[in-house]
């Protein structure tokens, strides 16, 4: 089921994809075939059946064709990546083909919403024979993108199911777009015109986007379906090969990974990554108190240092020589002057310097000496080396 | 005498000290008596301290203290501020409202975060010059919710990550300085604009940031000072995008903006007529003939700063007449003549503060014009006005009785006449006669024996001045704070016995005097206890016997300059190991120093030091624990 063929880029066109591609379509074309030989036998036998069944008939097979067609293009599409952006948008071949619009009531897998139910059995629908032909195996392999991309498609403004959700994303679009009168739904302007809304469900009994469950959330499209059921229903094959944690189901969604795993570097404090600084601080206006994340390596480079001096200062502490003849005074000092412990130069290799002195010093009073500028007098100048004998005058 | 102050209530003496502004004064107010001295404990609101150990004690006796002022202390590290707050629930860090911890660089993230986790009421924090700030001390500094001003100039690794914390942490802030932040891009400057609705004062001074910043800060509505000097990237974008928005606008500073044209200062006028200073100096080579055509939009300007560029004689006939309130003009370097300051003055009367410098073809007309004209100039400068005689000073001393500042420096026509008219101005705090070769001993006791203000003197390369003139500089100028006497040859161990006496002096500079020997150092040292700054540069002859003395009394030496004295060894060490508040020591060019008294010194003093100037080969002798442990202190070490 998981065959990698969903590839965006040519270099990843995989020749086995495509053949099984072929052979689908082989497939169903000969499904088409027995239907249209059934039709033709029922002719020869009885004229004049009941109508109703050959309606539903040509239905069948208009969208068996309809689904070979999308197929046989976006097989194509895959040889062809720029062709394939413009084709595979469901929208726009249905457009092509003049299906939009058009429904035939509820088949096994798809639940059509009705505006206006008028033209209920009008004309045949696009895909709905497709998928009833195919309900062993709902997840086709046809080309597509990413779910967001299928799911919001860029020319269909983006639903909200809360209020807040859409403020939230108006927000990003600025100040202009906060009024009430901006956020208010839209109006259903063309009530007269029938506006058909196509739901898809999940063939997977129990999950809630199966028809038959009871908070039932229909999906968009097929390739929701598809995407919805690989993410949900399937093991996840792939793995992200930078990270080796992050896992997959869905080939499109480990290549957007891939893409940033790694570079997020620009975090905020609410968990989101980002990987663009813009992008982080654009975030961060947006929200009230969010605030970027300081990357880890940082605060370990502060922390580093401080810590090696710490070890630095001890040593040299412990490595003092004893035998010095100021040591007393040193120590005194220290403790009286200073709470931190501190280089001195005695506690260093003192050789080849010879009469080195530290004048002592009173331990420091709480005194208001320690704005004022004030040194207390009272300390005595060393008269030892006899080159201030006359140094008390000076006071 | 204790009848008197059974007179002076509390309260009375509280108006005293209110009325007080000098340190001094205050200082002698509190040694008065104990009454004095506990009402001057309670009272005081600010404190400066100079060593932190004393500061739980002393907070705890001054209640009032809420503005703290930790940027002289030389060691403020994590350790210091545990300490600080280790004593039993310190109740004073409640009070605190203002913290300085301006080249507190030792100081890391933890450190301030505790300090400021704990300054819960915390409005007003300066962390300038703190080199070594990065994002994670923008932070912890984002916890302080209350935040209204934040200066990190030169807070060098402060990025858009760290501005983005304080933008979101400090939504009150009103001013916020982000000087020679480099690493600040416009990114950030969107967040802040978002964020901090209620600034009123911006610096970004030479940022890299471009017009797309301008667009942002355009949108603040209560913005009133933009200072963007030196904003190389912004072109006139910019200032088009300021002069459509910023509605409160009354200081605009793009000086050194040098992409701008003529259109950018236009559509600034024309957005923001009520503009009081416009500051753009260096940004034009000539002035643009459209900006003096709209000065008449400009009528309340007070200061006008377009120093470099070329101002015709028309242009400031015009700029008179519109700017009649101008207070401050900058023309410096704008080749101003005669009758151009004749037509400015023919306007503006008002003109408080004149900036001429380097307009060396204005004569003594000019100033005999400006002193009739300008009663109240307060600072006028005129270095390198050659043309200048003693005439000009004479008008100056008639007629501008309150000039405080004055800058002579360079203006070689200056005499000792000149300085005897120059005393007449008796107010004056600042003078600046440097190179000024003319004038002597005889010209310094004129000023001496008049101007009893002047904290602040510069006779740089003052050949004629020796110690007769200190002598009657001591007597006279008591409140001399900054000295310079570099290259005045003539000074000799006589001049700084006078300068001894000098109590208040704090900064002085005495380069290159072979005269002056370890005596003489040894009497200046034990007289002018409040040194913080002194530069030895090339003071050959002093040697130990002098340094042994400053290592002795000097305890409150911030910054010194030993380079090319005679300093050995022993001397080094006992000088960086004694002095516990050395902050800044340049050691460059030390003949009697060995590789191991360097090593010694700066293992002497390295918890403390911020700055180091070394000889580059000692980047490979010292050992690499010293260099390290410098460096992890928040060191800066300039190798030579």
């Amino acid at each position: 089921m998981s065959d990698p063929q969903e590839s965006n880029n040519t270099q990843d066109w995989d020749p086995r994809a495509m053949l099984n591609n072929l052979s689908f379509l082989e497939k169903k074309i000969h499904q088409l075939q027995d239907l249209v030989h059934v039709i033709v036998r029922r002719r020869a036998q009885s004229t004049g059946q009941a109508d109703e069944i050959l309606v539903q008939q040509q239905q069948l097979m208009t969208a068996d064709l309809t689904s070979i067609i999308v197929q046989l293009i976006s097989t194509a599409g895959s040889l062809l990546p720029s062709v394939k952006q413009t084709l595979c948008p469901e929208s726009s071949i249905s457009q092509q083909f003049g299906v939009t619009n058009q429904t035939a009531g509820v088949s096994d897998n798809v639940v059509f919403q009705h505006n206006n139910s008028v033209n209920k059995l009008e004309d045949p629908s696009d895909m709905t024979g497709f998928f009833g032909a195919e309900q062993n195996c709902p997840i086709e392999d046809h080309e597509m993108k990413s779910d967001d991309d299928a799911d919001e498609g860029e020319n269909l403004p983006p639903g909200f199911k809360r209020d807040a959700n859409l403020r939230m994303h108006m927000r990003g679009h600025g100040d202009e777009y906060k009024t009430p009168a901006a956020l208010a739904k839209p109006h259903k302007e063309s009530s007269s015109e029938p506006i058909l809304i196509k739901r898809y469900s999940c063939p997977y009994i129990g999950c809630k986007r199966n028809k038959d469950h009871k908070k039932f959330q229909p999906l968009k499209t097929i390739l929701c379906v598809k995407n919805h059921y690989k993410r949900t229903h399937c093991d996840k094959t792939y793995t992200c090969s930078r990270c080796n944690t992050k896992k997959f189901s869905v080939i499109a969604d480990l290549k957007t990974h891939e893409k940033h795993c790694g570079r997020d570097k620009w975090l905020c404090s609410c968990g989101t990554t980002f990987s663009r600084k813009d992008k982080l601080f654009g975030h961060i206006a947006l929200f009230q108190g969010h605030t970027p994340a300081i990357p880890v390596e940082e605060s370990k480079g502060s922390a580093g240092p401080s810590n090696k001096v710490e070890q630095l200062e001890f040593k040299y502490k412990s490595d003092a020589p004893s035998g010095s003849s100021c040591r007393n005074v040193m120590d005194l000092e220290r403790s009286g002057e200073d709470p931190i412990s501190y280089f001195s130069p005695l506690n260093f290799e003192t050789s080849g310097i010879d009469g080195f002195q530290e004048f002592p010093r009173p331990p420091f009073e709480d005194s208001e000496s320690s704005f004022s500028f004030l040194l207390s007098g009272s300390c005595d100048y060393p008269p030892k080396n006899g080159r201030y004998t006359g140094s008390n005058d000076m006071e | 005498m204790d009848s008197i102050l059974t007179l002076l209530t509390d309260d009375l003496l509280f108006k005293i000290l209110s009325l007080l502004t000098d340190d001094s004064d205050r200082k002698s107010f509190r040694s008065t008596c104990t009454a004095f001295y506990r009402v001057d404990s309670l009272h005081r609101t600010h404190l400066r301290v100079l060593r932190p150990e004393f500061l739980p004690s002393l907070l705890s006796k001054l209640p009032r203290i809420s503005s703290l002022d930790l940027s002289v202390c030389p060691r403020i590290d994590d350790n210091a501020v545990y300490l600080l707050l280790s004593s039993a629930a310190p109740i004073w860090t409640r009070r605190i409202k203002r913290l300085t911890l301006s080249r507190c660089s030792g100081l890391r993230f933890r450190g301030l975060e505790t300090l400021v986790g704990n300054c819960v009421n915390l409005e007003s924090v300066d962390v300038s010059y703190c080199s070594g700030f990065g994002d994670l001390e923008a932070a912890a500094l984002s916890r302080a919710a209350e935040l209204r001003e934040l200066s990190l100039d030169k807070c060098a690794n402060v990025s858009d990550v760290g501005l983005a914390k304080i933008a979101v942490g400090c939504p009150k802030l009103e001013r916020l300085s982000l000087r020679w932040c480099f690493d600040i891009t416009d990114i950030g400057v969107e967040l802040l604009s978002k964020k901090c609705a209620r600034l009123k004062q911006l610096d970004i001074s030479y940022l890299k940031v471009s017009s797309e910043s301008l667009r942002w800060i355009s949108g603040m509505e209560r913005l009133e000072i933009l200072q963007m000097v030196g904003c190389g990237l912004v072109d006139d974008l910019g200032l088009h995008y300021i002069g459509k928005g910023c509605p409160s606008l009354e200081v605009l500073d793009i000086s050194r903006c040098d992409k701008l044209s003529s259109s950018a200062l236009g559509s600034v006028i024309k957005g923001h007529n009520s503009l009081l200073q416009l500051h753009a100096s260096y940004c034009y080579s000539e002035l643009p003939m459209t900006f003096v055509d709209q000065s008449k939009d400009l009528k309340n300007l007070k200061v006008l700063r377009i120093d470099g560029a070329r101002v015709s004689d028309a242009m400031l006939k015009i700029i008179s007449k519109n700017c009649r309130f101008l207070a401050e003009i900058g023309l410096g370097k704008c080749s101003v003549t005669d009758t151009g300051i004749m037509h400015l003055i023919s306007g503006c009367v008002n003109l408080k503060v004149l900036n001429l410098t380097c307009c060396s073809e204005l004569t003594d007309s000019a100033m005999l014009a400006v002193a009739e004209s300008c009663h109240n100039l307060l600072c006028l400068k005129l270095e390198c006005c050659n043309l200048l005689s003693e005439r000009s000073l004479d008008y100056l001393g008639s007629h501008c009785i309150l000039l405080e500042e004055i800058d002579l420096t360079d203006c070689s026509g200056i005499n000792d006449k000149g300085l005897k008219y120059l005393s007449k101005c008796s107010e004056l705090v600042s003078l600046k006669l440097g190179l000024c070769t003319s004038i002597s001993d005889k010209g310094l006791s004129y000023v001496a024996s008049n101007c009893f203000n002047i904290r602040e003197l510069d006779l740089y390369r003052c050949a004629g001045i020796g110690d007769d003139g200190l002598a009657s500089l001591s007597r006279g100028c008591k409140k001399l704070r900054k000295l310079i006497l570099s290259y005045c040859g003539g000074v000799t161990d006589r001049g700084m016995e006078c300068l001894s006496s000098l109590e208040e002096l704090s900064d002085l500079e005495l380069r290159g005097l072979p005269n002056i020997t370890g005596a003489g150092l040894r009497k200046l040292a034990a007289g002018c206890r409040r040194l913080a700054e002194l530069d030895l540069k090339l003071c050959e002859n002093i040697d130990d016997s002098g340094f042994w003395a400053l290592a002795y009394y000097s305890r409150n030496l911030q910054q010194i300059n030993f380079s090319g004295t005679a300093i050995s060894d022993v001397g080094l060490c006992m000088v960086m190991g004694n002095l516990t508040r050395l902050q800044d020591a340049k050691l460059v060019d030390l003949s009697n120093v060995s590789v191991n008294g360097f090593e010694l010194g700066l293992r002497a003093s390295c918890a403390r030091l911020k700055k180091v100037k070394l000889l580059a080969f000692l980047r490979r002798r010292l050992s690499p624990e010293i260099i390290e442990t410098l460096k992890a202190r928040g060191c800066k070490i300039r190798w030579e």
